[in-house]
């Protein structure tokens, strides 16, 4: 009992001691920041890997603290981050176009992505068209001549679900028999299912996929980006075979604080978050956790917004739900 | 296979830090399992930045042992409080709590942690034996076998129910609960009423705890007094235990039925453990010659979810390894661990680092074992719980427990969902409604419809497509074996 209230008092002191560095330089407190998404996801990866060498850069002593706050597809997390003091206490990590595209498919948001105080992008991730490794379908044109084609895929308001509908779209497929198998519970999941045989093609992130394709059960056709990935060098981009379009389709992850931040603050923050893209010791723990480690400024990684914003609502009439009920 | 065994070995005992890490996991997974709402997902989550500095097998032992360590924390709290401490441990409550109640706390404790061990055991070995061919077990199951495999879940709840109306209304409840929230094929929001909350579903830890947790402190403040209405404190015995570990010894049949029933279930991403070890209940009350005891204090309803209890996390770590797919909430955490150590899980691990996999099924094995004695050298101290007045006991329950509810999300609407099952749990007491068979539909609810509706979309709207699916085929044919065997027994019975 004694050993329990000396553990209590412990406790209580330490939570009235606080860290406070009063040289009047932000940041004088830790700083929260905000995953939309639970623990053990590629967000959560992100930002535990990103977050301890962040503090380091910012000075002061601070610690950046993850708080996961899942729900509603990244959503009820987003509204968090946009509602809080722009006192650069709370900022947090947002999921590009997965943002953009509840806005468009009609939803209700709580948040203006446009407004928001971008701090710099951390992460872009290519995607790459899957197909199982024994498959007859070769080559994107194979692919295109082929007539049941039945995607697998993550649920409806989703950013893979999109990519493959606005693929289809782009090559011409939707007059054929195109089946969505929807409703996977995430891009592993989906390649599982493809290697099963659920369907006959998918897509995901390039990095996602690439286990399966080095144990010899996937094999990818054609990936998005502007030039051809390092994990497969000998698969070709969209853009060289035509469809310059979708190479533009990727998922990112980027960092951003409340509308209305001060501006030293938020200059405070960009500077420090670019010392740390260049960080030897970062990219050495990005490149261990598999990151896809693609830097974009503050004003950037703002710009990518629109970009978004406009491209996706290119898409608009293409991105009802093909399962509707 | 034997080569990467004894290096895995011999790493182990090389840095006595790794024997630090295991008893800090087991002690942490042990507290953890025993509060209700806490279980294996929140305690990887607090010990994830410790691992930062670790090397990837030094990280595998920490996590690893807490895994090794929930499942029998859990419990002790189904046992003592009729509350589980974690989701898979409902099943336990069963048996456990009435047992409790007799005054037979400690040899209920006993028998389950010495269950869990050996299950535990039989589980890794099974992990250990089908690694080679995990591949092809995962990939048994598509939509329409998912489909099969929760219909299965959901009869053998109509089989083991004491009453059956009761016990299918309460099914029918959890079915309709289970279809709040988005529903990410037909892209509709259902049964939400636009409060944000509800838009991911109601989760299946603050619901457990408001059905069990606060639902028997609201029991036992209408009742008054201790949980144990027989025996008293000063009559407990550490020999209690040790009579709870025979019991598991004298049953053993029933311990490996658990076994494999939860290695195989487990091995099942999306089903949990939850199913397991009630499957492996139903399945020891309908093979057992006696069975009119079941769920009034036979230790056999002890052993035999507590076993498959166990045994599911070898299974469970078959999908999260080699497809980098988890089954649970506990397991996708893990594999963040192992990502941010640069492990990556998928086909090639298994191949790769079969090393690191024996580093982590040696830790499992030694947590296992570890939380299974801590548990029993505990017990005695443990079943006094069983003895403390109501009006200390009720507070701290409630308050630990709508604590681990808001734990889980870190979102207020946890808290409330809780208190609300809280109330309904109380009702179901009140007039002898089952509440695990609420729990199961709950959890399958959602498994069973999203693959119903896949099949549908693979197979064109054409239901004949279940039985061309050699698995959904083997599947549905144990559900009609499960539904004839109370038929099978009324017969016998006239017979003689």
């Amino acid at each position: 009992m004694r050993i329990l209230s000396y553990f209590c008092l412990i406790i209580l002191l330490s939570a009235c001691s606080d860290g406070a560095n009063n040289n009047g330089v932000y940041p004088q407190e830790n700083i929260s920041i905000v995953i939309p998404y639970g623990p053990g996801g590629g967000f959560d990866t992100t930002v535990r890997v990103f977050s301890p060498h962040f503090a380091r850069k910012l000075g002061n002593d601070v610690t950046l603290l993850p708080e996961n706050m899942p729900g509603t597809g990244g959503r009820r997390g987003t509204a968090m981050i946009s509602r809080s003091d722009p006192d650069g206490y709370t900022i947090g990590i947002l999921n590009l176009p997965g943002l953009v595209l509840p806005s468009i498919l009609g939803e209700k948001v709580d948040f203006q992505l446009r407004e928001m105080s971008w701090i710099g992008r951390i992460e872009s991730q290519n995607y790459a068209l899957l197909v199982q490794a024994d498959s007859h379908i070769q080559s994107l044109d194979d692919f295109i001549a082929e007539e049941e084609i039945t995607f697998v895929s993550i649920g409806y308001g989703t950013t893979v679900l999109a990519a493959i509908q606005i693929v289809a779209e782009q090559l011409g497929l939707m007059d054929k028999d195109i089946k969505f198998l929807t409703g996977y519970s995430g891009t592993s999941d989906q390649l599982v299912a493809l290697v099963r045989g659920d369907g006959n093609a998918t897509i995901t992130p390039i990095s996602t996929s690439f286990q399966y394709v080095k144990s010899g059960n996937l094999r990818p056709i054609v990936v998005t980006g502007d030039s051809r990935s390092s994990y497969y060098p000998d698969t070709p981009t969209f853009a060289e075979l035509g469809h310059p379009v979708l190479s533009q389709l990727n998922v990112q992850r980027s960092l951003a604080g409340p509308p209305g931040m001060d501006p030293a603050v938020l200059g405070k923050l960009r500077e420090a978050f670019l010392q740390v893209m260049e960080d030897p010791e970062f990219l050495a723990a990005a490149s261990q956790a598999q990151m896809d480690i693609a830097p974009l400024n503050g004003e950037m990684a703002a710009a990518e917004i629109d970009k978004n914003f406009q491209y996706y609502e290119g898409f608009k009439a293409n991105l009802s739900n093909p399962n509707q009920l | 296979m034997l080569e990467p065994l004894l290096t895995a070995f011999s790493y182990l005992f090389s840095d006595p830090l790794n024997l630090l890490y295991l008893v800090l996991g087991v002690t942490v997974g042990v507290l953890f399992g025993i509060i209700p709402g806490l279980g294996g997902a929140t305690a990887i989550a607090l010990l994830l930045p410790l691992t930062f500095g670790m090397s990837p097998e030094q990280a595998i032992v920490l996590m690893g042992s807490v895994m090794g360590a929930v499942s029998a924390g859990g419990a002790v709290t189904a046992i003592l409080l009729n509350t589980p401490g974690t989701a898979p441990n409902a099943a336990t409550c069963f048996d456990g709590y009435p047992l409790t109640k007799q005054g037979k706390a400690g040899i209920a404790i006993g028998a389950a942690a010495s269950a869990s061990a050996i299950g535990g055991i039989f589980g890794l070995f099974i992990l250990a034996m089908v690694l080679p061919i995990a591949k092809s077990i995962v990939l048994w199951f598509g939509p329409p076998a998912f489909f099969m495999l929760a219909l299965l879940g959901l009869t053998s709840l109509t089989v083991s129910s004491g009453n059956m109306l009761r016990g299918l209304i309460a099914g029918c409840i959890g079915l309709f609960i289970g279809f709040v929230g988005y529903d990410e094929i037909g892209g509709t929001e259902r049964y939400t009423g636009g409060v944000d909350y509800l838009w991911d579903g109601l989760s299946i830890v603050p619901v457990l705890i408001g059905l069990f947790a606060i639902a028997e402190m609201l029991a036992l403040f209408v009742k008054g007094g201790s949980i144990s209405e027989a025996g008293s404190q000063s009559r407990i015995r550490f020999s209690d235990t040790l009579q709870g570990i025979k019991e598991t010894l004298k049953n053993l049949k029933i311990v490996a039925s658990g076994s494999v029933i939860g290695s195989l279930i487990g091995a099942v991403p999306g089903i949990g453990g939850v199913v397991a070890s009630f499957m492996s209940y139903s399945f020891a009350s309908q093979i057992s010659e006696d069975n009119s005891k079941f769920g009034h204090g036979d230790i056999r309803g002890v052993i035999a979810p507590e076993a498959a209890n166990n045994a599911k996390d070898g299974g469970g770590l078959i999908p999260t390894l080699a497809f980098g797919v988890p089954g649970t909430a506990e397991m996708a955490l893990f594999l963040g661990v192992l990502i941010l150590h640069g492990l990556n899980p998928g086909p090639m691990l298994l191949i790769e680092r079969e090393y690191t996999i024996f580093v982590l099924i040696l830790t499992m094995l030694g947590a296992t074992i570890l939380s299974a004695s801590f548990i029993c050298l505990a017990a005695y101290y443990l079943v006094r719980i069983a003895y403390i007045d109501s009006s200390i006991l009720i507070p701290s329950v409630v308050s630990v427990s709508l604590v681990g509810a808001y734990a889980v999300h870190n979102t207020i609407g946890d808290v409330f969902a809780a208190a609300f099952f809280g109330v309904i749990g109380y009702l179901m007491i009140r007039f002898d409604y089952p509440r695990i068979t609420l729990v199961i539909a709950l959890v399958l609810c959602s498994l069973m419809e999203r693959n119903y509706t896949q099949s549908m979309i693979m197979f064109d709207g054409d239901w004949s497509g279940f039985f061309r699916d050699n698995t959904a085929l083997t599947l549905f044919m144990c559900s009609v074996l499960a539904l004839c065997v109370p038929l099978i027994q009324v017969i016998r019975k006239k017979k003689s």
